[in-house]
């Protein structure tokens, strides 16, 4: 288990190295951080300073070298547009992003779940067929056409819901659900195959055999046993969300993340912009990570391989 | 004789009068419901991008500022002279409608060929030659897994300017990983088997082996996966119009016409819902089709 | 019909409300709650020259004078009175008993020290024409100052009554150096003497203000009633709306015409169409600033004035008492006529002058703007009925006016409001001395913009602006577009009144 464990470490590490090198290039590619950060005011004098002062006039990888150094101790630079630490904005937005991230990914399985369980009980059933409807039109539907819809319908006819900010729990349905169901159907799949498969398993067999009520049965040992790919997949579309969160952030003018990136993309704001997408890409790595970590202690086969 | 008899499959009358695996494709095909119903709509979508010169009632670009947001017909406003109704700038709704499908369906299409190409590639690479190759893949694929799609194609698009074609190569070299993990599980499931194997101790070269003996065996799975990724397309640049870094305006893209009518869609929610519903019914009709695909041809992969 | 009755009955019958409680909002809790699409970055006056920045320098600052907004007279503020001495000195008399929010009393010392520090081109203040003109202050007694004029300037007292804040003495010594090692001023803390006072910035998101009990008495801006003053910024047009009909917003402008009719047929909340001093310019780039662009043609530049409906615009888009206007100022500012060369809709002749001009087929461009897209987007349908595919650059505000600063807007549409100050100096001589946003740079026009601003004879003034003004649009430099009107939505509780000046006075506002 630690050896495996070590091993997937140095994979995510690796990866995590490999994705804020590509964004690094791809930013500086597309743009000039001196201009940006001058502002427009600034001068071709002003504007030159800045490339020597900060370095932008140095080779590609003696500057990704110089930004990693600095990363490793924890500094991101300094937001070009809010001249103050990019970490420190990050994690003052990051926390409405994770909770949006997680309402998300809860609406998600509170819907996905159950309906899959069912499905599988009685296959090819008009509840399987109504859940797999769900889960073809779901997938189907645009998040940030949802999310009008909603704003239209709960937001402004039935003022039942706020429609921008994040003052209270209350200000999170709306974008939980738009961000969330587009994960639904995976996992309702998933879940009903697992299901599927568990149920007509040797091991159910005999549980049921030895006369176990249905209801023991399904939670205790069929779910046990089908939810663990979910749990991977559930990491997987978790690490999804919060990267996909800007459209539904803006939407509903959520501070979290994904706002900060649309504003930091519309000021040509690199130092955070590369800061945020590698917090998003770290997120998500560290969430398959854990996966793979539980899904080996749960089912050792895994490990070997 | 008995044993000969047994051993040997000589077709009996039934057998040979029954239909063949082809025409039993051909009937379950058109037996799914999914395949039908999406196929349907996908065609009507075809043919409004092709013959859209013909079948829109006006010029989609034809700006006409007294005649402005009309409504559908269904409201007592509304007038069989723009059956959709007009946006906020006059421009009738149904033309654009129809023009633009032709933009969806052109990105969705393209998008999915660069990224199938990049994808397919690296897939079968990764699935047949396996060892250190399939390692490196795997890394490229994770690492690749790990970006936020959106995030970056807006930070690249927005540093550059965006277009049509900004769009196609951004997205169409963005989406390649479900191609290539299935890709690449596809082939492994196939490498080993005998005619693979056959092959080899023939002495083919890998380009034979690969071309004749691998890609005919996966092809199925590709299709799946490239009608997918084309719906996966097709979302993507409706989102990034609606973000105002996909299709520039005037052109009438879906998602740039939501964004157009975001500013009316308290009072006057059909010019977010035309739209919207177009996206929505040609990326089913999309998902349906792949869907079915997929059940006709390898049905045990259905979940 | 069927869809408004619907939202209407709706929102009447919904009894469960489980709407976040506003935040603090309304009479309720004597706050006004107000809010633009746009973020105050630096709330300080001189170093954001937003809309946004101009009302809340009336509430937290006070000028010299004070324009009265119906009669248009100047009344004393911080100045108990002021005096020509020549064309080119004024001196002032402070009230004795002014304080700052910081309780610092207000001496000549302070105003001094405003002047002297905005006047220095250093200074970095951003809207040079504000001040400029001034050339230097200095105390002439605890209480009196005499300001110098680099050159006679007539409208002296319309800046001395808007955009020239004052400041406390010390204030600028206390800024923060930026990324080039310069001071940056705009990170000084908002002192001033105004009826309110900033008590909370919080960048990109808010401005709160509350109300300044020692403000002075006897102040022609009254005495507030409202207690506080929050400003938010709702980035989202529609979130702005839905507040606002839900309560958790009190007050909000810059409503599109066809949202703002909609709303009215719903009653519940009040909404004014009221015209303003801000109006719509499309730039051209007649000096080739941008290297090698089509727009330096005088045919390509009056191909683009024929091709644009504007009386459709003004009528349809904009709404309300919008007008097309033909000169490169606002219609009741000193100085401004109509009687100029005018250029009427025709997309035929417009066709025909392009392909004069060598582009029989059009030809692809950028065009830039940073507010109500649709109108520009209406443009860019105009352009493409004959030929010019122009391709919109959205940007913000700041973006934008870097890029034509450098001379890389060849073709862009923005709008300039004047600081609401009624004459032709504060837009026209901005635009047209080729200075940072003159894409004109003509040496004549110049020529006539400086003697008409430096000029105490108003008939000189008046004839040297029209020449001016003439040449601009004969030249094109500008194609003047059309007169902004605002649409005001706010609840029904508040007893408020637009002014022409965009500047909406939240010190004279109160609960009903």
């Amino acid at each position: 288990m630690l050896i495996y464990t070590l091993k997937r470490l140095g994979v995510a590490l690796l990866v995590a190295f490999a994705v804020s090198m590509i964004t690094f290039t791809l930013l500086r590619f597309s743009g000039d951080p001196a201009a940006a950060m001058a502002g427009e005011a600034a001068t071709e004098e002003d504007i030159s300073y800045i490339r020597k002062h900060y370095g932008f006039d140095r080779p590609l990888p003696e500057q990704y070298a110089k930004w990693l150094g600095n990363a490793l101790q924890g500094d991101f630079g300094n937001s070009i547009y809010l001249k103050v630490p990019v970490a420190g904005v990050i994690a003052e937005k990051a926390p409405v992003t994770m909770k949006l991230g997680a309402f998300a990914l809860t609406f998600a399985l509170v819907l996905a779940i159950p309906l899959g369980v069912l499905a599988a009980i009685r296959p090819n059933s008009i509840f399987d067929r109504v859940a797999l409807t769900i889960a073809v039109v779901g997938q189907a539907l645009p998040s940030f056409f949802f999310a009008l819809i909603m704003i239209i319908f709960f937001g402004v006819t039935m003022r039942w819901l706020p429609i921008s900010g994040s003052a209270s729990w209350k200000n999170f349905i709306m974008p939980s659900i738009a961000l969330g169901y587009y994960a639904t159907p995976a996992i309702m799949r998933l879940t009903r195959a697992g299901m599927l498969d568990v149920l007509a398993s040797d091991y159910i067999r005999t549980a049921r055999a030895k006369g176990l009520r249905p209801g023991v049965v399904l939670f205790k040992h069929a779910l046990r046993n089908a939810i663990i790919p979910v749990v991977s997949l559930s990491a997987v579309q978790l690490g999804f969300m919060l990267g996909g969160s800007i459209v539904i952030e803006t939407i509903f003018s959520l501070n979290g993340l994904g706002n900060l990136a649309w504003l930091s993309i519309q000021r040509s704001d690199f130092e955070m912009m590369q800061a945020i997408v590698l917090s998003v890409a770290t997120f998500y790595i560290l969430l398959t990570f854990l996966a793979d970590l539980l899904n080996a202690f749960l089912d050792p086969r895994i490990r070997v391989g | 004789m008995s044993e000969i008899a047994k051993t040997t499959t000589v077709p009996t009358a039934e057998e040979i009068l029954a239909p063949s695996p082809m025409q039993l494709l051909l009937g379950r095909t058109i037996g799914h419901a999914g395949i039908t119903i999406g196929g349907t709509i996908l065609l009507i979508m075809l043919f409004m991008a092709l013959f859209a010169p013909l079948i829109a009632p006006f010029d989609p670009y034809d700006q006409e500022l007294s005649r402005r947001l009309i409504p559908p017909v269904w409201h007592d406003k509304g007038t069989w002279t723009h059956v959709l109704g007009t946006d906020g700038f006059g421009r009738d709704y149904l033309s654009r409608i129809i023009y633009g499908s032709q933009i969806s369906l052109m990105i969705g299409f393209l998008a999915m060929l660069i990224s199938g190409i990049i994808g397919t590639v690296m897939g079968v690479a990764a699935g047949y030659f396996g060892g250190r190759v399939d390692m490196i893949i795997m890394f490229f694929i994770t690492t690749r897994l790990a970006m936020p799609v959106i995030l970056v194609a807006l930070a690249i698009v927005a540093l550059i300017g965006s277009s049509l074609e900004i769009v196609i190569l951004v997205l169409g070299f963005l989406i390649w990983d479900r191609f290539a993990v299935v890709m690449r599980s596809a082939t492994q499931q196939v490498r080993s088997m005998d005619y693979v194997t056959a092959a080899q101790a023939l002495g083919c070269s890998t380009m034979r082996i690969i071309m004749g003996e691998i890609m005919p065996n996966i092809v199925n799975a590709l299709i799946v996966v490239a009608t997918l990724e084309v719906a996966h397309a097709v979302l993507l640049e409706a989102a990034l119009s609606f973000l105002g870094l996909g299709v520039q305006p005037p052109q009438p893209s879906w998602g740039l016409m939501i964004s157009e009518g975001k500013g009316y869609m308290l009072f006057k929610p059909w010019v977010i819902g035309i739209p919207g519903t177009a996206i929505f019914l040609l990326v089913l009709a999309i998902n349906l089709l792949g869907d079915g695909i997929r059940d006709v041809t390898a049905p045990e992969n259905r979940n | 019909m069927i869809k408004k009755t619907f939202l209407g009955a709706a929102l009447a019958v919904s009894a469960i409300t489980l709407a976040a409680a506003p935040v603090m909002a309304g009479k309720a809790d004597n706050t006004l709650n107000w809010s633009t699409t746009r973020e105050i970055d630096v709330a300080l006056p001189y170093y954001n020259n937003t809309r946004e920045l101009v009302v809340i320098g009336r509430h937290a600052w006070d000028n010299l004078l004070f324009r009265d907004t119906k009669t248009f007279e100047y009344k004393p503020l911080l100045a108990k009175s002021y005096k020509w001495v020549d064309n080119v000195t004024m001196d002032f008399v402070l009230r004795e008993d002014v304080k700052f929010h910081n309780g610092q009393p207000m001496t000549a010392d302070d105003v001094v020290a405003t002047f002297n520090h905005v006047s220095n081109p250093d200074s970095g203040v951003l809207t040079k024409k504000n001040v400029s003109w001034m050339k230097n202050a200095e105390k002439t007694g605890k209480y009196s100052l005499r300001l110098h004029l680099k050159k006679p300037f007539p409208a002296a007292l319309e800046f001395l009554s808007g955009p020239l804040a004052i400041f406390p003495a010390n204030i600028w010594a206390t800024a923060k150096k930026d990324a080039a090692g310069k001071p940056d001023y705009g990170t000084v803390a908002p002192i001033g003497t105004g009826p309110y006072k900033i008590t909370k910035t919080t960048p990109g998101v808010g401005v709160t203000m509350e109300i300044n009990k020692d403000y002075m008495s006897g102040s022609p801006k009254g005495k507030p009633t409202i207690e506080k003053i929050v400003f938010r910024t709702v980035s989202d047009p529609e979130a702005q709306v839905a507040e606002l009909l839900t309560g958790s917003l009190d007050w909000i402008w810059d409503i599109p015409k066809d949202k703002a009719e909609d709303i009215k047929a719903m009653g519940g909340t009040t909404i004014i169409n009221a015209p303003t001093m801000r109006i719509s310019y499309i730039a051209m780039d007649r000096a080739d600033r941008a290297k090698g662009t089509p727009f330096a043609k005088k045919l390509v530049r009056q191909a683009v004035a024929h091709a644009i409906d504007r009386e459709a615009i003004a009528t349809q888009l904009v709404g309300g008492s919008s007008k097309v206007i033909h000169s490169a100022c606002f219609p009741t500012q000193f100085g401004c006529t109509q009687e100029v060369p005018q250029y009427g809709y025709n997309p035929g002749m417009a066709k025909k002058l392009l392909a004069k001009a060598g582009y029989p087929d059009g030809f692809e461009t950028d065009i830039y703007a940073y507010r109500q897209r649709e109108y520009t987007e209406a443009v860019i349908g105009y352009l493409k009925k004959i030929g010019i595919k122009a391709n919109l650059k959205f940007q913000q505000y700041k973006a934008l006016r870097g890029k034509v600063w450098e001379g890389q807007a060849p073709f862009h549409q923005m709008t300039w409001g004047s600081y609401s100050i009624n004459d032709v100096s504060a837009i026209t001589s901005h635009f047209f001395t080729k200075g940072k946003d003159d894409y004109c740079r003509d040496d004549e026009i110049k020529g006539w913009l400086d003697t008409a601003d430096t000029s105490t004879d108003p008939a000189v003034r008046k004839e040297n602006y029209h020449r001016a003004l003439s040449k601009i649009s004969e030249e094109l430099c500008w194609l003047p577009m059309f007169t902004y009107t605002k649409n005001y939505g706010f609840t029904k509780d508040l007893d408020f009144t637009p002014t022409a000046d965009e500047i909406p006075r939240f010190f004279t506002a109160s609960w009903k």
